[in-house]
């Protein structure tokens, strides 16, 4: 008889772990003027302490939880406890220090300022 | 018995995740993606849930973007409105990079299941999400019958 068990043995963390919260993207609006980049994303029921946004080496994550109490018995249900999450790669001249958020009214409102030496230039042409 | 099933459970998981990624493979490579992504359903309308609390009809609605004044409720009889508008939000002296979110208006009705206090409402917006309490009409209520 073969006494080995191990091979058998699933363990918690295995890859095929069942996720927490449904992912899904929310949508977003990305506007860029000389002096910074603004992004905009739909997270309907997300509240401010259950956001994150993290700007590292070029990319740009976000990402919200929101919890739907469930109240006695539901007759349907379109939405649920989410995860919006999404990464963008952003230029690497980003002034990650000044990058600000705002979220009002379910849409996250994100600045990411252009760092100065990226801002476009005039040049100007000096007569000799 | 129960962990084999379990594990049967694990396996297709891993299968729709894989399936899931592989739709969206082709339907775009970075476009938004999940089985409901957006605030709307198909019809335009925002996405909504409905509960029974006994005391009460509870409904819940997303609408991101939108601020009290762009929303209307009417409610008459058992018969419920709810109407809004999205107005654009895009900044002056940008360009636009990639635009997602709609601007739109919607109207969605329901037929609640019982009548409704309809002095009694309250509507709460917070976070982009309606939140509506309809009071159940005392005739609405559930009674519980004693067995004489």
């Amino acid at each position: 008889m073969n006494e080995n068990t191990e091979l058998t043995t699933r363990k918690a963390e295995m890859l095929e772990k069942r996720q927490e919260l449904p992912r899904i993207t929310p949508v977003v609006d990305i506007y860029e003027n000389e002096d910074e980049i603004l992004l905009f994303a739909d997270m309907p029921g997300v509240a401010k302490e259950h956001v994150t946004v993290h700007v590292d080496n070029g990319k740009l994550e976000i990402s919200g939880t929101r919890k739907v109490e469930k109240k006695g018995a539901s007759s349907w249900e379109e939405f649920g406890a989410v995860e919006y999450r999404r990464v963008f790669s952003v230029p690497q001249s980003l002034d990650v220090a000044k990058v600000n958020a705002e979220l009002k009214e379910g849409v996250l409102r994100l600045h990411l300022p252009k760092a100065e030496a990226a801002k476009p230039r005039t040049i100007k042409i000096t007569a000799h | 018995m129960w962990t084999g099933a379990n594990d049967f459970d694990r396996m297709f998981d891993a299968m729709d995740l894989f399936r899931s990624r592989l739709n969206r493979m082709f339907v775009g490579y970075d476009g938004p993606y999940g089985e409901n992504f957006g605030w709307r359903v198909a019809n335009g309308s925002p996405r909504t849930n409905f509960y029974d609390t006994g005391e009460a009809f509870e409904l819940l609605a997303e609408l991101p973007g939108m601020s009290k004044e762009d929303i209307t409720i009417r409610i008459q009889g058992n018969y419920l409105e709810l109407s809004g508008k999205r107005t654009s939000d895009a900044p002056k002296d940008y360009k636009a990079q990639r635009v997602e979110r709609d601007v739109t208006s919607f109207t969605r009705s329901f037929t609640l299941p019982g009548d409704v206090n309809a002095d009694k409402i309250k509507a709460v917006l917070k976070d982009g999400l309606l939140s509506l309490v309809l009071p159940k009409a005392e005739a609405a209520k559930p009674k519980q019958i004693s067995i004489s």
